[in-house]
């Protein structure tokens, strides 16, 4: 549990593969902790499937296994947002900003949202628009 | 689930709930209290019988959703709330069986405490207040209610849509 | 720039806010010339919907004018009137391109608060919780309106605000309600609800071909425009009657509707005092989110074979849901968030060709910083309330 997850993109499968490699829209944190990554053609017209699987250690004992699971979801959840901002990307051209979290998708975010109201001047280039 | 704008605190229990809990305390107090009290057999045990059945019976008598006789007004019932934990509360010691022991005043207060706190976090209008000032809404309309209510006259053309091709030529009046 | 806010259960408060900016290329800044007070922001109001935070701008109903947009956006100039729909949809993922926007895949940049609650996640939707995105909604004075290249449809004639405000969500969504439905003509279809978006589906029932259209509520007014206005054949108070399902029987000569709506979700009210108590206390202890009395009674009284359309805001779990009427009587229930972009520009015709005219619900307009009022007023259904617009 908890260490695999999948999501789908509708490009064709070398579109996918190029457009992995390119810096513009590479993500960062998969490549950093050294994931398996691999790309299947999705059903009808669905795109391709792009799959992620996290390395694991086998932990020695049972704290150890909570550590890990913990310490593990955090960063599947990194993981998920990486893939899902590649996703916008590739399909939409930009990733999604809310007022809540203008950065688009972060796990950190998930806890500590904006108000949902315009930011101010001086908060735009901390959200990196 | 409401907030009083007079009260500085949240009074969530409308007049649904209070019922519900009129009813569950007022049969609890009659029938099971007084064994998980360990007090059965004792005058202790008689008195929060009688206090149970009261507040169930006028309960019944309350005109709120959950009265059979919609008779005596909401507040009138709170204040009978309050009359009766106060008296609950004070009957060992009129009768001076509080001497008898803790079991014989501390389930009194104790009840009477619960029910003071339940009151304060019931809103009095029962049914949710109305925050707002309705001529002050009258005023600043810029619409007029009734007329959309009541004027006849159907917004829709009947068929317009239908698929099999009943589009009416009559435009909506 | 004024905004309406969140600020608490049973709260809302006009502020001053700053003006939104563009983010993204493809988005655009709208003035608004009128909003509108929804039925689910009802639930936010009263606190059943979580993830709410202090200053939320609320309102997902808005139209107005252009005023900025980013270099993306090359449909849409200065000064283009334009209604807005209430799903953010990007137009380019796999859900959109099969016309299912309100589950956009790329518009929810909080997707994985969503995916706890429900599976996975849906749309952005604009001033609707942070479950929902965390967008800011607009009951304000400007708003922000991403993917503006596929949502804002251009409106260019006399047609006042009014007449085309509703296009941003409770008309396709009642029409979708009752598109649900499959009517072919001559149909008895149950809509349980008459407020605005019951209205919607009983006019959209109506102007699809049913032959009875039998409103269920039990506020007379309503159920008196429901009858003035929007078509209905019949109404049921059932604060007279409980027993809907009876009443509907008869009604529909012992057969049951053919067809069910439920414009009600998750706030509903039964008849019976002693069951809204039960439901009241088990959704105070949050044993349950959803109160489901409409919905239980719509599966009752549908005819076995019929359709079960849902369109009511549903946000949790339910409790005692009729599995096995529903499925003994093999029912079909068709529901969700409002595909809005599928149905703005055909209702939009309608609206032109006169066959409905939607400003038929409104009963107050008031000027932005009454909404406060304008949302108590909605809640308490005082005054005949049924619809609320805010002018900023």
């Amino acid at each position: 549990m908890g260490s695999r997850t999948a999501i789908t993109v509708n490009r064709p499968e070398d579109e996918i593969r190029r457009m992995w490699q390119d810096p513009a829209f590479r993500p960062e944190y998969i490549g950093e902790v050294d994931a398996a990554v691999t790309f299947r053609d999705a059903p009808g017209d669905r795109g391709t499937e792009i799959h992620v699987a996290l390395p694991r250690e086998a932990p020695r004992n049972k704290l150890g296994e909570v550590v890990q699971k913990v310490a593990g979801s955090a960063s599947l959840a990194k993981v998920k947002d990486e893939l899902y901002r590649f996703k916008q990307l590739v399909e939409t051209g930009e990733v999604a900003r809310s007022e809540g979290s203008p950065e688009g998708e972060r796990a950190e975010r998930k806890l500590k949202q904006r108000p949902a109201q315009p930011l101010k001047e001086s908060e735009l280039e901390k959200a990196g628009v | 689930m409401t907030e009083n704008s007079t009260a500085g605190w949240p009074r969530p229990i409308d007049s649904i709930l209070h019922g519900a809990t009129d009813y569950t305390a007022g049969v609890t107090l009659t029938t099971v209290f007084p064994r998980l009290a360990n007090i059965d057999g004792t005058s202790a045990a008689r008195q929060i019988r009688i206090a149970g059945a009261i507040h169930a019976g006028y309960s019944t008598l309350t005109d709120y959703p959950l009265g059979v006789v919609k008779a005596i007004p909401y507040k009138a019932h709170l204040a009978l709330d309050a009359i009766g934990a106060l008296a609950l509360a004070a009957t060992p010691f009129v009768t001076g069986q509080f001497r008898r022991g803790r079991d014989q005043w501390v389930p009194h207060v104790a009840l009477c405490a619960f029910e003071l706190a339940s009151l304060a976090l019931s809103d009095p209008t029962g049914k949710g207040d109305y925050k707002a000032d309705v001529e002050a809404v009258r005023r600043a309309n810029m619409e007029d209610p009734a007329r959309k209510v009541h004027e006849r006259g159907l917004a829709v053309t009947p068929g317009a849509a239908a698929t099999n091709g009943g589009a009416a030529t009559a435009a909506v009046s | 720039m004024r905004a309406n806010v969140w600020s608490g259960r049973n709260t809302v408060q006009v502020e001053n806010v700053p003006d939104p900016k563009i983010l993204n290329e493809r988005d655009a800044i709208v003035k608004i010339t009128s909003t509108a007070i929804c039925g689910s922001d009802l639930h936010l109001y009263d606190g059943y919907i979580p993830t709410m935070k202090k200053g939320d701008i609320l309102g997902h109903e808005f139209m107005g004018e252009v005023v900025e947009t980013g270099k993306g956006v090359s449909n849409l100039k200065e000064g283009d009137r334009v209604v807005v729909p209430f799903p953010i949809a990007c137009g380019n993922c796999w859900a959109c391109r099969h016309e299912l926007f309100s589950v956009c895949e790329n518009s929810n940049p909080n997707s994985g608060l969503a995916e706890k609650m429900f599976g996975h996640s849906t749309c952005g939707i604009f001033g609707y919780s942070h479950l929902t995105g965390g967008y800011a909604g607009g009951q304000a004075e400007y708003a922000r309106v991403p993917f503006a290249d596929v949502g804002p449809i251009k409106v260019e004639d006399d047609l006042t605000d009014e007449q085309v405000l509703f296009l941003s969500d409770i008309f396709p969504t009642g029409y979708m309600g009752a598109e649900f439905c499959e009517i072919t003509g001559g149909e008895c279809i149950a809509v349980f609800g008459a407020g605005p978006v019951g209205q919607f589906a009983i006019a959209s029932a109506v102007m699809l071909g049913a032959e009875r259209v039998i409103a269920i509520d039990h506020v007379d007014y309503r159920l008196e425009m429901a009858r003035n206005k929007a078509g209905a054949t019949d109404t049921i108070n059932f604060d007279e009657d409980p027993d809907v399902v009876e009443q509907l029987k008869v009604l529909t000569g012992g057969r049951g509707p053919d067809a069910v709506i439920d414009a009600v979700g998750m706030e509903s009210v039964s008849g019976h005092a002693p069951l809204q108590a039960i439901e009241r206390v088990k959704q105070a202890s949050r044993q349950e989110t959803d109160r489901g009395a409409a919905l239980r009674d719509a599966i009752l009284a549908c005819r076995p074979g019929g359709i079960v359309s849902v369109i009511g805001v549903y946000g949790g779990l339910m409790d005692k849901f009729p599995m096995g009427a529903l499925m003994n009587k093999g029912l079909s229930i068709k529901t969700g968030q409002c595909h809005v972009h599928r149905y703005m520009k055909p209702l939009y015709e309608h609206v032109k060709q006169g066959h409905i005219d939607p400003s038929f619900v409104v009963t107050h307009r008031l000027d932005l910083g009454e909404a406060p009022n304008g949302f108590e007023t909605f809640k308490h259904k005082q005054d005949e309330c049924v619809k609320v617009v805010l002018k900023p």
